[in-house]
């Protein structure tokens, strides 16, 4: 008997945060212009309805001496490369698109959450806050311009 | 009369004694081993001269352990990694190493994918 209630408060334990954050997929898709320079560094983080930095969704680019660059994100967080653990992958060649698929929680949609794109690309101009795209569900699917690098981001659900 | 000649003569030969074999070794052609002696300073000088050039090279005894040479791009490129630069400490972990960070925006435990086209 006390085996199974062991069992099954671990099975509780395991499962509770699972069901804490309800969360959907959702795929984000950066597509860059062929501005002919290197690999862009991009990261895309959320802000909350006050403009506060809520977290990092992906950083497109490894080496952190070049963090810097990416001015707001890097304001708000210091570079810690915490933020961004696990998250991390390469930049992104001109012309190139990357596409992004996670399970986003559902509390972040039609809250007044905004997800930021920052960019830099070595000996060309910083572009922060690039994209700067409000999380709603009507949103979704609606192709967003960028202002230096990004040709078009658009997230789908 | 005769002692001035006398030593006339001798002055004239002890000159003669003297000047004669210095200026036929001065017209004589180097000899072998006068050029083996020659090429041989030569060497002891050169090898004077790298050794004072490695003492110059060691940087170790200026850079107390930095033993590496300001070329390296890649290594000067980490002395970037200063102050809040690198808070927390270098680059991040990849994606698929360690898992994402509890910042509420994910399912616990639901790694990103990534992929570029």
């Amino acid at each position: 008997m006390k085996s199974v209630l062991a069992a099954l408060a671990l099975t509780t334990a395991l499962t509770l945060p699972a069901v804490a954050v309800s969360a959907r997929p959702v795929t984000l898709t950066t597509t860059l212009n062929a501005y002919g320079g290197d690999g862009a560094y991009l990261v895309l983080y959320v802000t909350d309805p006050q403009g506060a930095y809520a977290g990092s969704l992906w950083m497109a680019g490894g080496k952190s001496k070049y963090y810097k660059h990416l001015t707001d994100w890097f304001r708000a967080t210091g570079g810690d490369p915490a933020q961004i653990n696990g998250i991390t992958g390469a930049s992104v060649g001109a012309g190139r698109t990357l596409e992004i698929t996670l399970d986003l929680a559902d509390a972040l949609f039609d809250a007044g959450y905004t997800l930021h794109i920052d960019a830099a690309v070595e000996d060309m101009r910083d572009s922060p806050n690039e994209i700067a795209v409000p999380l709603t569900r009507e949103g979704a699917g609606t192709p967003v311009p960028g202002r230096r690098y990004i040709a078009s981001f658009e997230y789908g659900m | 009369m005769m002692k001035k000649i006398t030593i006339l003569a001798a002055t004239t030969a002890l000159t003669a004694a003297i000047a004669i074999p210095a200026w036929s070794l001065a017209q004589r052609p180097a000899d072998p081993a006068g050029h083996a002696l020659a090429a041989l300073e030569d060497e002891l000088r050169e090898l004077r001269l790298l050794l004072a050039s490695a003492d110059d090279d060691d940087d170790t005894h200026h850079r107390r352990g930095h033993d590496d040479d300001d070329d390296d791009d890649d290594d000067d490129d980490d002395d970037d990694c200063r102050g809040t630069a690198c808070r927390g400490g270098g680059n991040p972990a990849p994606a698929g190493t360690v898992a994402p960070p509890q910042n509420g925006l994910f399912a616990p435990g639901a790694a990103p994918k990534a992929q570029v086209n």
